[in-house]
């Protein structure tokens, strides 16, 4: 068995979950000596060097090859590709539940009900499907898919090995606490939640807390300008600040200057950022929903309640109690290496190659 | 190393932190406010909408919808804005269609469930649970089913020679078969003396305990519903069905319906026979019939002997065995005393068990 391990995702670019996720494969695979290659219909000019278009994949595949397609929102290409006679897998990044966005993103709430749909029609075709988490599998046994596993998302470390950005460490360096959340901007993410936190911890914990959010916004303009219309009315003014995208050096100094790693996210397929702070030593308090739970795997204060006040109080312990802190950076870390490239490398050759 | 975190312990620690500020009035109503603060510049987001689904879905259903065709694409809007503006009114009459017919779908549908949300709560499943309840303690009682039966059956099932003598008379009629029913196998006594007598014979019943007896004894019996045994068996696939003292335990109508099975799963020409206490006997039908508290209703031989007929054995035979120890002695006695106690020794101290004898006609 030598044949190709490709691999297609709509849209490929860089310092993406997804994109990341699918080249780490492609590197592992050509170490084990296969033919590997990325294919997108749409690849950003960051990475458009290393990705095929994927009208190739037609002409390309043979019955020995596999086609491992990331899933995470709807596009008619993948009903196209389910025909294509090769060893088929999907790998789910999971959608965000439609509700999310109604009322708020019609665009995005239109999308993720195609791709709903779609996930359910592909499982009468793909025979094998990889959830990151097992929240996520769940979701593909219920969609229907015959054989399914779980193989967590395959992270390339070294992308952490780097100097963190000089002028990001000026600027937030400092006695205040500072909040820290990761994810795009996105109403399942519930950063107008982190916003009223704040209005919390500043009035119980420390006054001159702050609030880092980082994570892009273009795709969802309304939800960020109704965050900014909410920092304007509770009078948080410049304690919230929006990164948008960062780069590798602006994250890491982004969390070496967070005092705590707070997501009070309502929809998580697997949680990297959570990952993140673990890896840099950042304490993490997560609401405990979709994923969030097993990836923490007890490194991280959970919330199962909706009341923001036991959020804060979280902050305010972690503050005053070095000894819980140093318990949870030092669980955090020990949690990190169950994801390390070799265990979770090993375990993807386990489902793709049995 | 640091020690392992208790999660648990913080997550009580946090709510009871957040208890105690709260009675102490740390908050304030401002803050409380601020926490609940409604994200500006549209309705709420649909995680944070809950309460009263009647109420939401009476609100999404008056609630405006507005789609604004403004394109914002540059030098092209203005073009993108008309050509927008044209296709809205051009299938404006197809939408109104779709969108009045989900309008009376939406009215209905919160109409419906108001009428629902102000009926009378019924309580099905508790209102179940206690019929269930009710049932399975009745038939606890009914049956008592905590009597220990393996000692009634000791003290009050009879002898073992005496049942195989009994069981021994209707062998004949299996004769050279290689395949007979023995529906209530029991100890399996009729299932030892077909074996000695090199006739084919395996046996059903329900309880456990017995099966594993006769299992032990190198006898073949199967811990199973008689009549679902039937149901699973091709038609004319035995040459013999044997059923002592099993009849009384069934209700008329089960019984009607596992004759009709037997009739159907017995090769032509094999034989069916059935024997129960005989109820003519006054001191069975009075009296012995009802030491078992797990027998159902007597059943009278002609009754028997009737559903047989109607289930298509023919012919049909009654034989009565097992006669009253006491008697009225006739000695001595002449003229109408002789007859009246003749008469009284038949109606009180006759035999105490029949059989019925159906053959399964040949064409």
């Amino acid at each position: 068995m030598t044949g190709a391990i490709h691999q297609f995702h709509p849209v490929l670019a860089a310092h993406d979950a997804t994109s990341d996720h699918l080249f780490a494969i492609r590197d592992l695979a050509r170490s084990w000596g296969r033919p590997a290659e990325a294919f997108a219909i749409e690849a950003k000019p960051e990475v458009a060097a290393e990705v095929l278009p994927y009208r190739r994949l037609f002409r390309m595949l043979t019955a020995d090859d596999q086609l491992l397609m990331h899933f995470g929102l709807g596009n008619d290409a993948y009903d196209r590709l389910a025909t294509v006679e090769a060893k088929l897998a999907l790998v789910y990044h999971n959608i965000t539940p439609p509700e999310f966005f109604d009322g708020l993103n019609p665009h995005a709430a239109l999308h993720a009900r195609k791709g709903r749909a779609q996930l359910r029609r592909l499982a009468k075709r793909v025979p094998l499907a990889i959830g990151v988490s097992e929240y996520n599998r769940r979701e593909l046994e219920a969609a229907g898919f015959a054989r399914t596993a779980v193989v967590p998302i395959l992270v390339d470390w070294r992308r952490y090995d780097v100097a963190p950005d000089e002028r990001v460490l000026a600027r937030w360096r400092g006695p205040a606490t500072t909040i820290l959340f990761v994810g795009r901007i996105a109403p399942n993410k519930r950063q107008d939640e982190l916003i009223r936190l704040l209005a919390y911890v500043r009035r119980v914990v420390d006054p001159a807390a702050r609030l880092l959010l980082v994570g892009g916004y273009r795709d969802q303009p309304q939800y960020r300008a109704r965050l900014r219309a909410l920092v304007a009315e509770l009078d948080l003014g410049a304690a919230v600040h929006f990164t948008g995208g960062v780069s590798d050096a602006e994250l890491v100094a982004c969390y070496a200057v967070a005092d705590v790693f707070v997501s009070l996210s309502e929809h998580e397929g697997f949680g990297m950022p959570i990952l993140e702070a673990f890896r840099f030593g950042v304490p993490v308090v997560a609401r405990a929903a979709g994923a969030v739970a097993e990836t923490a795997g007890g490194a991280a204060i959970l919330l199962d309640g909706k009341d923001l006040a036991v959020a804060g109080e979280a902050v305010g312990l972690l503050r005053e109690r070095a000894s819980l802190r140093e318990a949870l950076v030092a669980a955090g870390t020990a949690r990190v290496v169950d994801f390390s490239r070799e265990r979770v490398a090993a375990r993807l050759r386990e489902v793709l190659l049995p | 190393m640091s020690e392992p975190v208790d999660l648990d312990a913080i997550q009580a620690e946090l709510r009871e932190r957040v208890r105690r500020k709260r009675e102490a009035g740390v908050y304030g109503a401002d803050l409380a406010a601020a926490l609940a603060h409604p994200l500006p510049g549209g309705g709420p987001i649909a995680a944070d909408i809950e309460g009263d689904p009647v109420a939401s879905l009476a609100a999404a259903v008056e609630s405006e919808v507005a789609y604004d065709p403004r394109s914002r694409k540059g030098a092209l809007a203005p073009l993108i804005t008309v050509a927008r503006r044209t296709v809205i009114w051009l299938i404006r009459w197809y939408v109104h269609e779709i969108v009045a017919r989900q309008d009376r779908v939406n009215a209905a549908a919160l109409r419906a469930l108001r009428v629902l949300a102000e009926r009378e709560p019924v309580d099905l499943v508790a209102r179940v649970s206690a019929l269930e309840r009710a049932a399975a303690r009745e038939a606890v009682h009914e049956n008592a089913v905590h009597l220990d039966y393996e000692l009634f059956a000791e003290r009050f099932g009879g002898l073992e020679s005496q049942v195989r003598a009994q069981a021994g008379q209707f062998l004949t009629r299996f004769a050279g078969a290689t395949r007979v029913l023995d529906i209530g196998s029991g100890r399996g006594t009729f299932l030892a003396l077909a074996k000695e007598n090199g006739i084919g014979a395996y046996g059903v019943d329900l309880d456990e305990r017995l099966v594993a007896r006769c299992a032990a004894a190198g006898l073949e019996a199967y811990r199973i519903d008689a009549e679902e045994h039937l149901r699973s068996l091709p038609d004319g696939a035995l040459d013999g069905i044997f059923a002592v003292h099993f009849a009384e335990h069934v209700l008329p109508g089960r019984l009607l319906e596992i004759l009709h099975e037997c009739k159907r799963v017995l090769r032509p020409g094999a034989w069916c026979v059935m024997a129960t206490p005989n109820p003519s006997t006054l001191t069975v039908g009075a009296h012995t019939f009802w030491l078992d508290p797990t027998h159902r209703k007597p059943l009278p031989p002609e009754a028997f002997r009737f559903y047989l007929q109607v289930s298509g054995f023919e012919p049909v035979e009654v034989e009565t065995y097992n006669p009253s120890e006491d008697r009225l002695a006739e000695d001595g006695l002449a003229g109408a005393a002789l007859e009246n106690a003749r008469l009284l020794n038949r109606t009180l101290f006759g035999d105490r068990d029949y059989a019925v004898i159906g053959r399964k006609p040949l064409a």
